[in-house]
């Protein structure tokens, strides 16, 4: 296959509120880029990005499918996103390694909750957006009101490049603000052909109105396209491509496109736009290398430029585990890689060997031999490479910016439905959890029970689901619970002997150990302290062995415990009685009765809550968050909207959203994300304990 | 009535990526005269202990401050005769309003 240079390639995403048409745009770029052949509709089930068997069925994207287009001597890389909170952690991973993106909004409905989740998400990378107004042909759709709504509530500059001819069932075509011209598809089916066309006569003005609102904006980035301007009364369409592209990438403004991709139209202009003025990897600054320990995060960095003579460097950003083996999703930033090279994963510190790589098309592969700066492919045979870790060429070992993953906070216990499933079952969500980093597994060592820990419930509900699929696991569930963590708040020293004398070979161990609060995410550290051989060093791993799986059933209330220190400090053994397993079973004691001393408390997860509401219903809302336990954090003005900031404990946040729907007839909109552990008010406490004895 | 329009002074950039970029456009009469500009008013600009929300600079480069000061959303001043008599939030805008508050062919 032909290289394709840098200055060809497009990295993007496509990014929206659920249900606004992603999958769909994706699959009608797919065919008119000649990939697939046979259009595939969500509602059939048949789509090629939405592979994964549940996707089918429930008509949304949970997995983020990387597909490679070639349009017009180019190569765009996709990424189609899922729409749903619960699954951010692959908006989130895909907006970090694109370098531009598609919005999506509706025509009837314009800028929704998600939508504006995801927004400031790709504001945070800043990733520079073209956005498509979509499904015009619906009732109701009017293009200029949703346009509106994003001055409203995204509070943006947005400029059209395109005015619809038609609306809803009349819809058939749009003006080309920028060539003056007139497109008109032939009909609704796959495949429609468009021809140019005057601009109808009942579309003049508007359009010349609406040109010279595009000459004013796109103009004004640029001094030399004012110069031409002020010469010819007019600028060539390179100029003005040249200006949009300077804009788009800026952010100065957002160009607004606009079809309805289900209906076929809009699509082709679409893909133009995508290379005209989304940026190419070498448009971009490139990415910066990790801070160094202890270095300030504001610190200037080193920058890796999209450079093929540049030692390799890249980011893997996702896995995936199907029946082929194990796929890492890569980003190259730098340099080439060949299949049978070497890398050096730094983050973790190992050699890796690129067994064979592939370019994505949905669930169809093609397998190729080097991979330049700038691309996307999958690397196979990676041992041990995970989401946001780095490879590199070993001579040039950098740490690229590593990746935020969301921390899970709501648990389900899982079982299978047949004991002998239990093994099966544990291979399966090991797996699952290697390619989802927002989703934790652990066992509760008093029950024995599996302990899953996710974004919100759909995702958990996808993980049971794909576990049934995928590993042939039926299982059951427990009800969503808050993941909770226990830790202490005073230091304490135990003493604890273990001690059995029944017949034949007894047991005996004596540890003394000093238990001290940590800082928040400090996790468990163990320290060992014993000088002159009072507990022998064969011994010690064995009580930190059984400090560490006695943690995971707290003293309270049997959640995990965090933040603390253990220090064994003294101890005494025997010398025929003692062993290992009685040194770690005297640990296990320790744990339990010196925590109770330790002024154990329990800990919750504190969300971030940002709420974005109508002017009139912020007292509502402010009070009804105050009486959720919520602290307000701030309120901004944001068009006619007010955006109330607050930290609110999870637990207070199951069913908010039914709950704002009604405080404010439906114009509300909210979204949260985890912010940090506190400790829950001794009330609450006491209730948490009462219903895990 | 038409006017040419040439730059005027520039604003500095924020480094190598970045160049100067005109915040001024200057409007010449057919004689080469200039009768009209267009600023973009910057801020808010901290000057010692005293915020500044918007400044513009003045025929003499000197720097004025602007009250009340001009909304965000229509950051340029139309300049007849040492005086604004409007504002626009696009620099072409701010051209058209120059050109119409002249009058005239
Ligand atoms: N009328 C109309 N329907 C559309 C259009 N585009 C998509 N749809 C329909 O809208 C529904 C959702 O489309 P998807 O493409 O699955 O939306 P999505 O944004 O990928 O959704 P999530 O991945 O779940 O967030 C499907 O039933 C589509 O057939 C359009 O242009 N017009
Ligand atoms: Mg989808």
């Amino acid at each position: 296959m032909a290289r394709t240079p840098l200055d060809r390639i497009r990295n993007i995403g496509i990014t929206a509120h659920i249900d606004a048409g992603k999958t769909t745009t994706t699959e009608r770029i797919l065919y008119y880029t000649g990939r697939s052949h046979r259009i595939g509709e969500v509602h059939d089930g048949t789509t090629t990005t939405d592979y994964m068997e549940q996707e089918r069925e429930r008509g949304i994207t949970i997995t983020s499918a990387a597909v490679t287009a070639e349009w017009k001597g180019h190569r765009i890389n996709i990424i189609d996103t899922p729409g749903h909170i619960d699954f951010n952690i692959e908006v989130n991973r895909s907006l970090r390694v694109l370098d531009g993106a598609v919005f999506i909004i509706e025509g009837v409905a314009g800028v929704q909750p998600q939508s504006e989740t995801n927004w400031r998400l790709a504001d945070r990378y800043n990733v520079p957006r073209i956005i498509f107004i979509n499904k015009l042909d619906r009732t109701g759709a009017d293009f200029y009101r949703a346009a509106e709504t994003l001055k409203e509530k995204l509070g943006i500059t947005w400029v059209a490049l395109q005015l619809p001819i038609g609306i809803e069932d009349s819809f058939k075509g749009v003006v080309d603000l920028v060539g003056m011209k007139a497109l008109i598809w032939e009909g609704d089916e796959l495949g429609a052909k468009f021809h140019e066309a005057p601009i109808p006569d009942d579309l003049k003005d508007r359009a010349a109105e609406y040109r010279q609102l595009l000459l004013d904006t796109a103009l004004s980035v640029d001094d030399a396209a004012m110069e031409e301007y002020f010469d010819k009364g007019d600028v060539s369409v390179e100029t003005l491509k040249r200006c949009i592209k300077k804009g788009t990438i800026s952010g100065a403004f957002r160009p607004v496109l606009c079809g309805t991709a289900f209906k076929n139209k809009g699509v082709q202009p679409l893909l133009d736009a995508v290379i005209d003025y989304l940026p190419s990897p070498v448009d971009i600054p490139g990415i910066k290398v990790a801070a160094a320990e202890g270095e300030e995060e504001e610190a200037e960095r080193r920058v890796i430029k999209a450079d093929e003579k540049a030692p390799f460097a890249g980011l893997a950003f996702k896995i995936i585990n199907d029946k082929y083996g194990n796929l890492t999703f890569v980003r190259v930033y730098a340099g080439v890689a060949r299949t049978g090279d070497m890398v050096l994963n730094t983050t973790k510190g190992h050699r890796e060997r690129i067994g064979r790589m592939f370019q994505m098309h949905a669930d169809k592969r093609e397998e190729i031999k080097e991979v330049y700066a700038g691309d996307i492919v999958a690397f196979v045979g990676l041992k041990d490479t995970g989401t946001g870790d780095t490879l590199a060429d070993p001579a040039d070992p950098v740490v690229l910016e590593r990746m935020a993953f969301p921390v899970p906070v709501i648990d389900i216990s899982v079982e299978p439905k047949t004991k002998d499933a239990i093994e099966k079952m544990t291979i399966g969500l090991q797996k699952l959890a290697g390619e989802d980093p927002s989703l934790r597994l652990r066992t509760d060592p008093e029950t024995g029970q599996t302990i899953l820990s996710g974004m919100g419930e759909l995702h958990l509900e996808i993980v049971i689901d794909r576990l049934k699929r995928e590993y042939g696991v039926e299982a059951n569930v427990g009800a969503p619970q808050v993941a909770y963590r226990e830790t202490i708040t005073r230091p304490h020293t135990e003493v604890y002997t273990h001690k059995k004398q029944t017949g034949g070979s007894g047991q005996y161990a004596e540890v003394k150990i000093v238990f001290e609060p940590l800082e928040r995410n400090q996790g468990i550290v163990f320290e060992n302290q014993v000088v002159g051989g009072a507990v022998p060093k064969e011994y010690i791993p064995a009580v930190e062995k059984g400090i560490r799986a006695q943690a995971d059933t707290g003293v309270l209330a049997g959640f995990p415990t965090v933040d603390f220190k253990a220090t064994l400090v003294d101890g005494k053994y025997h010398d025929v009685d003692s062993s290992a397993l009685a040194f770690e079973i005297a640990a296990k004691a320790c744990f339990r009765e010196g925590m109770k001393k330790a002024g154990p408390v329990i800990l919750e997860p504190i969300m971030d809550v940002e709420v974005t509401t109508p002017a009139d219903h912020v007292g509502d809302v402010v009070g009804d968050l105050n009486r959720r336990r919520g602290v307000i954090q701030s309120q901004d003005m944001a068009g006619t909207s007010v955006i109330v900031r607050a930290h609110v404990p999870l637990k207070e946040m199951f069913g908010y959203i039914s709950n704002l729907r009604g405080m404010t007839k439906g114009r509300a909109s909210f979204s949260m994300q985890f912010h940090h552990y506190d400790p829950v008010p001794r009330q609450i406490a006491d209730e948490i304990m009462a219903k895990s004895a | 009535m038409r006017l040419r329009w040439v730059r005027g002074r520039a604003a500095e950039g924020d480094g190598p990526d970045d160049p100067d970029r005109t915040r001024e456009w200057v409007g010449c009469d057919d004689a080469g005269e200039a009768i009209a500009r267009v600023v973009r008013v910057s801020g808010p600009v901290r000057a010692g202990w005293r915020l500044r929300y918007a400044v513009a600079r003045d025929a003499e480069a000197r720097v004025v401050e602007l009250r009340p000061p001009v909304d965000r959303n229509r950051r340029w001043l139309i300049v007849i005769g040492g005086r604004v008599v409007g504002r626009a939030a696009l620099p072409l805008q701010a051209v058209r309003g120059a050109e119409a508050a002249l009058g005239g062919g």
